[in-house]
């Protein structure tokens, strides 16, 4: 059902609410392996605007994300059963969006030339010195000026890849330190050093749009 | 506290991480340094306006194809649970057709060879040589002659006259198929 459209885009509004509207993920979840399948059409109610997002800024590509939004559900479907419900479900379902948002990027980049641009971004993104140079005086000669919207879109989709999955989860998903490294299989101390430079990096593409 | 650790700890600052003291730090550092602020303010503009960007929300039919997606996957495999019991029920009834079998053609073997065995017991070699007069009368005689039983079968009568004294070893009386005369 479609609420509005707002700059081109459509909001669409939620799906008819499920008995099971009320409920926590993980009674959800336990509703759904006692047999109610329509639990599990809450459960994609819940999530799947959210993964969209997470997957779209991560890779870039509306299309990509909702097919891989798609697989995260069937794969959800598929492993219910074995997915420790001493666990956060949304935990679970992010990891798995994350992986299969990895796995996207990895096959786009395995064309040589494009694999070689990318170690060669990620490299310079990990040791470049965290200085932030005053570049009013730089000659502009990267990025024409821009509507903000498409210029913060262009610069988290410039972030090289580990970096701009924790800051999307963590900027946009809103999720913990604990959260994003459970997600990404990373320890506390590279996820805040991988936001850290995910942060610099970001600042540093937009800033001298602002002036 | 310089630019360099500034940034180094610019994460936890905007979490709010830091001690109180480092905190205090980070904010006296961004107020004497316009560089950092410039840094700060853009990083939180950014932020500001990236959080604004409309969320994007699936497209229309998304439900619909994704429940055709999972009653096609699920229709032909069935869920994973099913699968692997199925697997397994189809092994266990494969091995159970193959012992059965197996068994059967044992069995048969069995049964050929009790037969050939049961031929061969009754096939005893004629005596090799004529007895003596003074034994040949008081040898007893065991006779053995078919019967019919059956159209398919006869059994098989042994007679034996007199009975078995003390003495020599009975003379058998055999059909001459058993080596007879």
């Amino acid at each position: 059902m479609t609420l509005a459209v707002r700059d081109g885009v459509r909001i669409l509004g939620h799906a008819p609410s499920t008995p099971f509207a009320g409920l926590e993920d993980s009674q959800v979840v336990q509703a759904f392996l006692e047999g109610h399948e329509r639990a599990f059409d809450e459960l994609v109610s819940r999530y799947q605007t959210r993964l969209l997002n997470f997957i779209y800024r991560t890779v870039g590509d509306r299309e990509r994300a909702e097919d891989l939004v798609q697989e995260v559900f069937i794969r959800i479907y598929r492993h219910l059963h074995r997915f420790d419900q001493t666990k956060k479900f949304s935990t679970w379902a992010y990891t798995i969006a994350s992986n299969l948002a990895k796995n996207e990027l990895r096959n786009r980049s395995r064309n040589p030339l494009v694999l070689f641009q990318t170690i060669k971004r990620h490299w310079e993104a990990d040791h470049r010195p965290l200085q932030f140079e005053d570049s009013s005086s730089r000659p502009d000669d990267m990025f024409h000026k821009r509507h903000l919207r498409e210029l913060v879109e262009q610069s988290v989709s410039q972030l090289p890849e580990h970096h701009r999955v924790v800051f999307v989860l963590r900027e946009l998903e809103g999720k913990t330190y604990e959260e994003i490294a459970e997600i990404t299989g990373c320890n506390l101390g590279t996820v805040k050093s991988r936001l850290n430079r995910a942060r610099n990096n970001f600042a540093a593409i937009i800033a001298p749009q602002l002036d | 506290m310089n630019c360099c650790e500034f940034r180094e700890k610019y994460s936890d600052y905007v979490d709010g991480l830091l001690t109180s003291g480092e905190h205090s730090e980070a904010r006296g550092h961004l107020a004497s340094c316009a560089a950092c602020r410039r840094f700060d303010a853009a990083l939180r503009t950014g932020l500001d306006a990236l959080r604004a960007l409309p969320s994007l929300g699936v497209s229309h039919g998304f439900g619909a194809r994704l429940r055709r997606r999972l009653r096609g996957e699920f229709a032909v495999r069935g869920p994973v649970v099913a699968r692997w019991s199925s697997a397994v029920g189809t092994l266990l009834l494969v091995a159970a057709v193959g012992y059965i079998k197996w068994d059967l053609r044992e069995s048969r073997e069995m049964r050929r060879a009790q037969t050939a065995r049961s031929s061969a017991a009754w096939n005893p070699q004629p005596h090799p040589a004529p007895l003596p007069a003074y034994l040949a009368s008081q040898t007893p005689v065991i006779r053995a002659r078919f019967e019919p039983f059956h159209p398919m079968h006869s059994i098989l009568v042994v007679e034996q006259s007199p009975p078995l004294a003390m003495g020599g070893p009975p003379r058998l009386d055999l059909p001459a198929v058993w080596g007879g005369p």
